[in-house]
C-alpha cells in the first residue's frame, strides 16, 4: 500500500510555505527489537516544482511516527503544483502532487 | 557551436561539473552517499562522517527546541536560521543509540530558514544543528529535557 502523503502549500509573496504529514509507523531498530517486528522508517523526502528540487531531506529512524515537516521555497505561485516524494528503508516509494493555494 | 543533441549526450554530470546546470536537478541522498554516518553514535562522529570535520563555530545558526518535552516521541525542532549560502544543514542529538537525525540539502530555490520536523528522543539530551557554508561549519545546540522517553520502549 502506498505511503500516504498529506500536504498543504500556500504562496506568501514569492515564498511558498509547505506543511505536511507522511503516514508512516517510523519503527526504529530498538522498537523493532522490543516488539519483534522489522525496522522501517522514512529515509528520504523531496519536493519538486517544475522539475527542480526545492526541498530535500535524508532522514533517520528518529523522526516521529507520522512525521510532520514544514519547509518553504521560492519561485512558485498560486495555482502551481508541488510534488512531494518519499522513500523508506524497505525501498517503498510514494509521490503526490499538491496544488499551491 | 555544439548542436543540442550532442550537448545532451555530454551527460548532466559533465555539464554540472562545468557549472552550467543548477544543482536543483541533482538529488542528494545522504543515506546512500554516507551510509556510515547514520550508524555513528555520538554527534561528533556523525558530524565528522557527514561534513568531513567536526570543527564548528557557534554562530549563525538558530535552533528552536522545547526546554521540556513531555512526550519524547514527538519533539518539534525548528531550524530558525542558518547562515546565507549554507548548502547542507543537519540535525543531530545525543540521546538515542545513533546520533544523526536528518540531513537537508539546500537547493537554489530552497528557503533554509524555518525547516521544521518532529523527532523522537529516548531521554534527555542535546540537539545540535550544523550548517555547512563552503566547508565551514556553524552550529547551535539546545538541551531538551525529556520526561517520557520516546522510542516506544
Amino acid at each position: 500500500m502506498a505511503i500516504k502523503l498529506r500536504f498543504k502549500a500556500k504562496a506568501d509573496g514569492d515564498v511558498v510555505k509547505v506543511k505536511g504529514l507522511v503516514k508512516h509507523p517510523m519503527i526504529s531498530y530498538d522498537m523493532a527489537k522490543a516488539k519483534g517486528g522489522e525496522a522501517n522508517f522514512l529515509t528520504y523526502m523531496k519536493a519538486e516544482h517544475n522539475g527542480e528540487i526545492v526541498f530535500e531531506a535524508s532522514t533517520s529512524q528518529f523522526l516521529s511516527k507520522n512525521p510532520v515537516v514544514k519547509f518553504a521555497f521560492k519561485g512558485a505561485k498560486s495555482g502551481d503544483s508541488v510534488k512531494i516524494s518519499v522513500e523508506d528503508l524497505k525501498g517503498e516509494k510514494s509521490s503526490k502532487e499538491f496544488k499551491i493555494k | 557551436m555544439m548542436n543540442r543533441r550532442n550537448f545532451v549526450r555530454l551527460g548532466l554530470g559533465a555539464v554540472a561539473a562545468a557549472g552550467l546546470v543548477p544543482s536543483s536537478l541533482f538529488a542528494v541522498d545522504f543515506r546512500k552517499e554516507k551510509p556510515d554516518a547514520w550508524k555513528a553514535k555520538t554527534p561528533a562522529d556523525a558530524i565528522k562522517a557527514i561534513f568531513g570535520t567536526d570543527k564548528m563555530d557557534k554562530s549563525g545558526v538558530s535552533l528552536k527546541a522545547p526546554e521540556i518535552a513531555e512526550n519524547g516521541a514527538v519533539i518539534p525542532i525548528t531550524i530558525k536560521e542558518v547562515p546565507a549560502g549554507a548548502k547542507t544543514v543537519a540535525i543531530f542529538q545525543d540521546a538515542n543509540p545513533e546520533s544523526a537525525v536528518a540531513v537537508f540539502t539546500i537547493h537554489p530555490r530552497s528557503v533554509a530558514n524555518g525547516i521544521s520536523v518532529r523527532i523522537k528522543m529516548k531521554k534527555t539530551g542535546k540537539v545540535t544543528v550544523v550548517a555547512d557554508v563552503d566547508g565551514k561549519l556553524f552550529y547551535d545546540e539546545k538541551q531538551v529535557k525529556v520526561t517520557k522517553g520516546g522510542c516506544g520502549g
